[in-house]
């Protein structure tokens, strides 16, 4: 069981940064285009790797 | 200085392999389904139908090459990859596992045999397909299991996170489950498929085009070959993991799915 969860843990680290960066980075591209500004992009981005690593945290992190 | 970087003699540029060498006429006719990918998709068919109904059709007890080949493929699914991931409801996914592992490895060898050589995987949308049945299979076991509510409530809300807190996570949930994890799995695939053999024409075209040109070129050119046969074990290994990782990553979806959290 012990590989199960680390092989688990590897793959679903690498998935949610991938979304994070993509949805929150997705958004702040689209304000950006919206309201004609160039950091919503950079915003989103950290935000999205900050909210997906804290959702790692959350799964794999705590007991 | 433009004569310096022509390596031939006949004058014409080295041509270096790109997506277009990909993109493969139509055997015959003129239909886009009689390409060389589709044949070798039904020809792993009947290879992988073939080599497991005659492994399995004499089953004795002390089994003989053949019998102990489709035996050993078997049973690393089915423990390995089954029981040591899914546990103890595996046994409902064993055929599915074995067919798709067996299935992508074959196609994936193709890449290196002799006179087919094409990884048919390498080509986008057969990962693509594959990668929805694995979407629409492991949710479809969570919604079973778990009901529409509670499945989708398990993804979107993880336990002991202040309510506002959600607005940031659940799209990132919602994405992952929904989006990130079948295009992984496909691009996975097909990316490691296409710059592998990419990569062989390279060096082996690259080999046969030095050939060609001055006599020092000709020397340098079988060290260009001596690379792509080199490089042909490597992507034997890439692509038997490629196919592991597949089925791999396809366990992990549905034991994720079956269980009561996450």
């Amino acid at each position: 069981m012990a590989m199960k969860d680390e092989g688990n843990a590897l793959w679903s680290i690498f998935g949610y940064l991938l979304s994070g960066m993509l949805f929150w980075g997705g958004v702040g591209y689209g304000l950006d285009k919206w309201l004609n500004q160039g950091y919503f992009l950079l915003i989103g981005l950290l935000l999205g790797i900050g909210a997906a690593i804290y959702l790692v945290w959350l799964r794999f992190g705590r007991d | 200085m433009r004569s310096l970087f022509r390596l031939s003699g006949e004058g014409e540029g080295f041509v270096p392999p790109s997506s277009n060498d990909f993109e493969l006429p139509p055997v015959f006719g003129d239909n886009a389904f009689t390409t060389k990918p589709i044949f070798l998709v039904f020809l792993s068919v009947i290879l992988v139908s073939v080599f497991f109904l005659l492994s399995s059709r004499k089953a004795a007890v002390v089994p003989s090459k053949l019998q102990f080949a489709g035996e050993s493929i078997y049973s690393f699914v089915r423990n390995d990859l089954g029981r040591d991931i899914i546990g103890h409801e595996f046994m409902r996914f064993v055929p599915y596992l074995f067919t798709l592992f067996t299935f992508v490895l074959t196609n994936n060898i193709f890449g290196i045999v002799p006179f087919l050589q094409f990884p048919t995987m390498s080509r986008v949308s057969f990962p693509y397909v594959l990668a929805v049945f694995t979407f629409v299979v492991f949710h479809y076991v969570g919604i079973r299991k778990q009901g529409i509510v509670k499945y989708l409530k398990d993804i979107m809300f993880m336990p002991g996170v202040p309510k506002p807190v959600y607005v940031l996570l659940t799209p990132i949930e919602l994405a992952t489950f929904f989006l990130v994890r079948p295009l992984t799995l496909s691009l996975r695939l097909f990316a490691n498929m296409f710059a592998g053999h990419l990569l062989l024409l390279v060096f082996i075209l690259g080999g046969e085009h030095l050939f060609q040109g001055v006599l020092g070129l000709k020397l340098i050119s079988p060290f260009a070959f001596a690379f792509g046969i080199g490089l042909t074990f490597f992507e034997f290994m890439v692509q038997c993991l490629q196919a592991y990782i597949f089925t791999l990553l396809t366990a992990l979806y549905i034991a994720g799915a079956l269980a009561d959290e996450h």
